[in-house]
């Protein structure tokens, strides 16, 4: 489904990654692991489009096609989703309208058509409730004065929403108590199927317990170090990244 | 990221849509102002001598006076003789009876701006008085409105069939020598509305005034007077536009209203004057002077603006509350873009007991405008308990633009309260990032966000009204994607 | 309209000859300027609220002569102005490597030549007008120059003694020139002795090279008899650092303009000022802060604390032109009015011509708050003690963040008296 072959990326002239290779199947989960500054984020960010982001070097397709010759907004329609580590506030834009103009611009562009407000209210309640999320987050600004967990589940909502091909989920586990990370790992389990493939970004295996990857990698320098299979992040969590020679203070605590 | 901010930037480019002329013969004055000038208007209209002494002590105040200077906004001097002080459609015999009298040339310019009069496509409740230049052309709903009690008609009319009135309260809120623009106005008022919501009454319907400037070098000065007695309540509407035209044109409006006890008036405004080209060419110098007067105790008066439009912006909705537990609010969205000025916000003025005000001002600039917000809040000594709350919001699209806040706050009573904020933003890149991340055009994704940050203002409009302003900024960010 | 009235030529009047030349010639072209210049009135806009305070009357128009003993001293390292000269019997100037007090008097040709060409360079003249009557009246000046990396071991107090013995003016004027990566902290502490009618008309300017980094103290606590009219300009190049605390208690009239320029990348401001008036006090301050180059933050925090019939003035302005992008700037002014018949203004400004910024800006007016007064009252406290804590709750954070020990001390007893004075007993 998602091919990436030796890319490169910079920011403010700076290489982040210096030569990326991963192939992704439709049903798969994998998870890219890594120390701090190892260029998670940036990959993430790379395969979404953000402009702030220059592609140097390489090549990505999404079922053959490529990616890296669409808009943001086209690689959205086409499938991509991107879960973000801190979700931006919109004030004023509630949740219900920024979500609706979104799943109509998703409709609209399969040739659908588009839904009444009384439609998507009801799915959208219904969605909420599988993350857990108050139907009355739905009124307010888009992540206006949510917290940290709050924001996250409602990244996982809008996952659940717009039904992506690839949902790629950035540091979803960061900053969420034991409980709020079972409700988000839930609502990614519930988007696991045959013909999607989930990309999840952690610095901690922790989120591993929850939703099981089929395959693991490490990334660090740049590229992809190691790869594996869910054992991997296990001895990661065990050994550190110590032992696959990368420094990494926050692993070693 | 450059590249978003340029696509912001290509997102605000539009198109003025009333910018057509409608042609139709006029009886229009020449140029120029002196007080036969003004005696000749005065006649046109019929008006009682009371009317014409007034008009002409104004005009001898104005001669004495100053233009105003303090105002953040650059413009060359107006050359006020090379103005002509009346326009009008030519008429067949004095002032239609009725709609069908009513020049069908007119209907239709009414009907494109979205404004029907016809009896059978009237606006669903909402009383409409269309003023054309310098008269009002037509008035809709009289009959129910007059089974009310309530008196809904031009101000020409109202001089003449409510002298009492129009003698008591007109000059009242804003006295012939206040500032320049009124002393102005005040000479050489053309039309606009009188309003008289009598005690208890709650006015049926909205009412609203359509104005329209449509003649070349004319000015404008319409003139409106909104009474409400003890007890009642009104909601009245104002929308204006006016042709694309290279030359500058002049409306110097004034707005007076009056609240006695426990009355309410809910006054909005939706003004989308042509505001002059890409380069700053053309467009109508917009320099108003509204004040409500909450005389009574328990009354209300709640100013509520949306600006698009005018190359040149000078406005000061404002309350004196002067009855206790009156209250004033004022909720404004200024958009200014190309070469567009506005120096506009409030005077809240607390005389009274636990008087309390609310201000909320929502300021875009883009291209290389300049958006200020001005504002007065005054407690006098008398101004026990009374409260203030303001919150000055500026939102910059470009990095040409300008967006300043020049806020007067005074207070001579110790238990008096205000409390004033102010932000400065810019539609951010992360947040054009998350809503095309989800699939959202950068256009819908601009308006978007620009209608969330006016969203405080847009709720304080009357429903009909509210759709109209959304779609008014949407149009404002129509354009292509660069 | 009959014509506003001017400055009269009294204040004109040519003072003495003692200085070098290239700074005799800027004061006469100052002077010349000053002719005919138009008193402000209600009408003008940066004295709106404080022309009526402001008596120009010629019986102030001398120069105070500088004859006298000056009663201050300081701790540590202090230079003692009367009237605005330095008396250097009472001064105890620091000797530290790099670094030099000198009175214009003293300067060569050629140093004078280069003051003259600096002096009014941090500030924007048209703004301060009037106070810029300094230029034109100096008798004297202080020069401190700090040469690259030179720190001052210890603050440098300035006391500027106005000897009211007589009626007249005291025209203090100093200019700090900190050059790059050199530190110091100014304490300026403003004084008067005498009963007779006076002003102070002062004006001290820094420049700061890159990374220079100044604190600056400012106490205005001259007698009532003593008008004070001053200004304060301050330049900062790439990653400077100017932070001010000024401490003002009324008076007849009060006036002090600050206006800072942060011309090079990555400098910052931080200005903090608390005010108090009681009585038939006045008290105005104008502050300006220019972002000019991008990458600049400015932090500003105003308390003012208006008693009696007592008049308190705020005006901060905060200016970003249009290449200051990223630039961060916060003002915040809270005020305190005590009693009715007192009166507080205050206008936060902002003007903004660049988009990718961080601009707020918040202003409050209000009383003590009751449940908090009823609180300490509850708890035994008597209601005039409540009062006084609450009082001084309300400006304790910012006279703690005073950074020199003895001057904080100074504050909080000359505040404290302030308070009793305040709140008597009924």
């Amino acid at each position: 489904m998602l091919s990436i072959k030796n890319l490169h990326a910079s920011v403010e002239g700076k290489e982040i990654l210096k030569g990326i290779n991963l192939e992704i199947k439709a049903g798969e989960v994998h998870a890219i692991m890594g120390p701090n500054g190892s260029g998670k984020s940036t990959l993430s960010q790379v395969l979404a489009g953000n402009e702030a982001f220059e592609v140097t070097e390489g090549e990505v397709t999404l079922n053959g096609d490529n990616l890296l010759e669409l808009e943001t907004e086209e690689r959205a329609r086409e499938g991509i989703f991107l879960a973000f580590q801190y979700p931006v506030e919109i004030p004023g834009v509630s949740n219900l309208q920024f979500l609706r103009t979104a799943v109509n611009a998703m409709r609209k562009h399969k040739g659908e058509p588009e839904m009444n407000a009384a439609e998507f209210m009801k799915l959208a309640r219904e969605v909420s409730k599988q993350v857990d999320l108050d139907p009355a987050f739905l009124k307010r600004g888009v992540n206006e004065g949510f917290s940290g967990g709050e924001k996250k589940r409602n990244e996982i909502m809008q996952a659940l929403l717009l039904q992506p091909k690839l949902a790629i989920l950035d540091e979803t586990d960061s900053g969420l108590d034991i409980d709020a990370l079972k409700v988000v790992s839930d609502g990614v389990n519930a988007l696991r199927s045959a013909d999607r493939a989930i990309l999840m970004v952690t610095h901690y295996q922790r989120l591993l317990n929850h939703i099981v990857p089929d395959h693991v990698h490490v990334l660090a320098g740049g590229k992809i170090i190691k790869s594996g299979g869910r054992e991997l992040a296990l001895e990661l969590e065990e050994r550190g990244y110590g032992w696959l020679g990368i420094k990494d203070e926050v692993a070693a605590q | 990221m450059a590249t978003t901010d340029k696509e912001v930037k290509e997102l605000i480019k539009r198109e003025y849509e009333h910018g057509f002329v409608t042609e139709i013969e006029s009886d229009t004055f020449e140029p120029g102002l002196n007080e036969d000038v003004i005696r000749r208007l005065s006649e046109i209209k019929q008006e009682p001598e009371f009317m014409l002494e007034w008009r002409l002590k104004a005009y001898r105040r104005w001669l004495e006076m100053e233009e105003p200077e303090w105002a953040h906004v650059d413009f060359p001097k107006v050359d006020y003789n090379s103005i002509s002080y009346y326009s009008a459609p030519k008429k067949k015999e004095d002032m239609p009876q009725s709609l069908d009298e009513v020049d069908p040339e007119l209907l239709k310019t009414y009907e494109k701006l979205g404004i029907p009069l016809h009896e059978r496509a009237k606006l669903a409740g909402v009383a409409v008085d269309a003023v054309f230049d310098s008269v009002s052309v037509a008035t809709t709903f009289k009959e129910p409105l007059e089974k009310a009690g309530v008196i809904f008609c031009p101000i020409s009319e109202a001089v003449q069939k409510y002298p009492e009135l129009v003698k008591k309260y007109l000059g009242s809120v804003v006295p012939a020598g206040d500032n320049y623009f009124a002393a102005l106005n005040s000479a050489v008022f053309s039309d606009g509305s009188f309003v008289y919501i009598p005690k208890g009454v709650r006015c049926p319907m909205e009412l609203s005034t359509y104005f329209r400037i449509n003649a070349a070098n004319t000015g404008q000065f319409e003139r409106t007077l909104i009474v409400a007695e003890e007890g009642s309540y009104v909601s009245y509407l104002e929308g204006c536009t006016a042709p694309m035209r290279d030359e500058n044109q002049l409306h110097a409006a004034v707005v007076e209203l009056v609240a006695l006890d426990d009355a309410q008036i809910k006054y909005s405004t939706v003004q989308n004057w042509y505001p002059g080209d890409e380069n700053g060419k053309g467009g109508i110098y917009n320099f108003v002077t509204k004040r409500g007067a909450c005389i009574g105790k328990n009354s209300k008066i709640s100013w509520t603006q949306v600006e698009t439009g005018s190359a040149i912006t000078w406005k000061y909705p404002s309350c004196v509350l002067r009855g206790e537990n009156s209250v004033g609010e004022f909720y404004s969205v200024a958009l200014t873009h190309n070469y567009q000025q506005a120096d506009t916000g409030t005077k809240m003025i607390h005389l009274g007991k636990n008087t309390r005000s609310t201000i909320i001002s929502k300021g875009i600039s883009a291209g290389r405008s300049s958006n200020a917000y001005r504002g007065l809040v005054k407690f006098g000594p008398g101004a026990e308990g009374a409260r203030n709350f303001t919150q000055c919001d500026s939102l910059l699209i470009g990095d040409r633009c300008g967006a300043h806040t020049f806020p007067y706050i005074e207070s001579k009573n110790k238990s008096a309260i205000v409390e004033h904020e102010a932000t400065t933003s810019k539609v951010s890149d992360e947040q054009m990032f998350l809503c095309r991340q989800r699939g959202i055009d950068p256009e819908q994704a601009v308006s978007m966000i620009v209608n969330g940050f006016c969203k405080e203002v847009f709720k304080e409009l009357p429903m009909e009204f509210a759709v109209e302003a959304g779609k008014l900024l949407e149009v404002s960010l129509e354009g292509s994607v660069g | 309209m009959k014509p506003a009235p001017t400055l009269s030529s009294a204040f004109l009047q040519p003072p003495g000859q003692t200085l070098p030349a290239a700074l005799l010639a800027l004061r006469q072209q100052r002077g010349t300027a000053l002719a005919d210049l138009p008193l402000p009135t209600r009408k003008t806009e940066n004295w709106k609220y404080s022309s009526k305070y402001l008596k120009l009357t010629d019986e102030i128009a001398a120069t105070l002569p500088v004859s006298g003993t000056p009663a201050a001293a300081a701790p540590g390292y202090c230079a003692v102005l009367r009237n605005g000269v330095l008396v250097s019997d009472a001064s105890n100037l620091p000797a530290v490597a790099g670094i030099r007090v000198r009175r214009f008097s003293e300067l060569s040709d050629d140093e004078a030549a280069t003051l003259a060409q600096r002096l009014d360079g941090t500030l924007d003249r048209q703004a301060v007008q009037l106070a810029g009557l300094n230029s034109a009246r100096f008798e004297d000046g202080l020069l401190i120059t700090l040469e690259p990396e030179a720190v001052l071991d210890q603050p440098l107090f300035i006391i500027h003694e106005t000897g009211a013995e007589s009626s007249g003016s005291a025209f203090p004027r100093i200019y700090v020139d900190a050059a790059r990566h050199s530190k110091a902290t100014i304490v300026e502490e403003y004084t008067s002795s005498g009963t007779a009618v006076a002003m102070t008309n002062t004006v001290t300017e820094f420049t700061l090279g890159d990374g220079a980094s100044i604190t600056s103290v400012r106490l205005a606590m001259e007698e009532q008899n003593v008008q004070h009219l001053g200004a304060t300009g301050v330049r900062l190049l790439d990653n400077a650092r100017f932070e001010s605390h000024c401490v003002g208690f009324g008076g007849p009239l009060r006036r002090h303009d600050l206006q800072v320029r942060l011309e090079g990348p990555g400098a910052e401001c931080k200005l903090n000022g608390v005010v108090v008036t009681q009585g038939k006090q006045h008290y105005d301050n104008h502050t300006t802060i220019e972002h000019i180059a991008p990458h600049c933050n400015s932090e500003e925090t105003y308390r003012n604390i208006a008693a009696g019939e007592s008049h308190a003035v705020f005006n901060g302005r905060i200016h970003i032109h249009q290449d200051a992008q990223k630039s961060n700037a916060d003002m915040n002014n809270k005020n305190l009015l005590l009693n009715n018949g007192a009166e507080i203004d205050t206008k936060p400004e902002l003007e903004i011509y660049a988009d990718d910024v961080k601009c707020a800006h918040g202003a409050t007016i209000g009383q003590l708050d009751e449940t908090s007064l009823f609180y300490l009252v509850s708890r035994g406290i008597g209601r005039r003690d409540a009062n006084v804590l609450l009082t001084m709750a309300f400006i304790n954070e910012l006279v703690d963040q005073i950074p020199v020990e003895a001057v904080k001390e100074t504050a909080q007893a000359r505040l404290s008296d302030f308070f009793d004075q305040t709140f008597q007993e009924a």
